[in-house]
């Protein structure tokens, strides 16, 4: 079970450096940051896992979706 | 014993499971179908969650699929507010 996580890891990893649309990219990266709660999770770190579902999940997808959208309504587009 | 084999392999097929939901993440033509996708993994791992919990009979666990529930709510409602405005980011 670990062994398919840390795979699923990589994959994810590498979508979210080689997709061109952002948004794509924050999506596949709120994917990371759940099986990387998961994987905590299963090698019995639920403080840990419990960080990463509330930074990672919640306040960085909504972070990062408010900075693109704000860019994009400013000075690039 | 059958009921720590039934556990084991509950866990495995939502793992399996949602590895299969993850082919919509990675090849949905548009972004609408990924959110969909990112909603069911995220579905079939807060069950994998509460499972895990319910197995290991703490109440520490139980609190990490409440933390994942209300906050990737949250990320999911963020993503959907700023995605709806213009039909594309």
């Amino acid at each position: 079970m670990t062994e398919t996580l840390l795979t699923l890891h990589i994959v994810l990893a590498l979508l979210v450096l080689f997709s061109r649309n952002l948004l794509t990219a924050v999506i596949f990266l709120a994917v990371y940051s759940l099986f990387s709660s998961l994987l905590f999770f299963i090698l019995h770190a639920p403080d840990v896992a419990l960080t990463e579902a509330a930074i990672g999940a919640g306040i960085s997808t909504f972070l990062y979706v408010w900075v693109i959208r704000k860019t994009r309504d400013g000075v690039a587009s | 014993m059958t009921l720590d084999l039934a556990f084991d392999l509950v866990v495995f097929l939502f793992l399996g499971s949602s590895v299969l939901s993850l082919v919509r993440v990675i090849m949905g033509p548009t972004s609408a179908d990924r959110l969909i996708g990112l909603n069911i993994v995220a579905a079939q791992i807060l069950a994998i969650l509460v499972l895990v919990a319910v197995k290991e009979g703490l109440h520490v666990y139980l609190d990490v699929a409440l933390v994942y529930d209300i906050f990737g709510f949250v990320g999911l409602l963020a993503i959907t507010r700023f995605f709806g405005k213009k039909g594309d980011l």
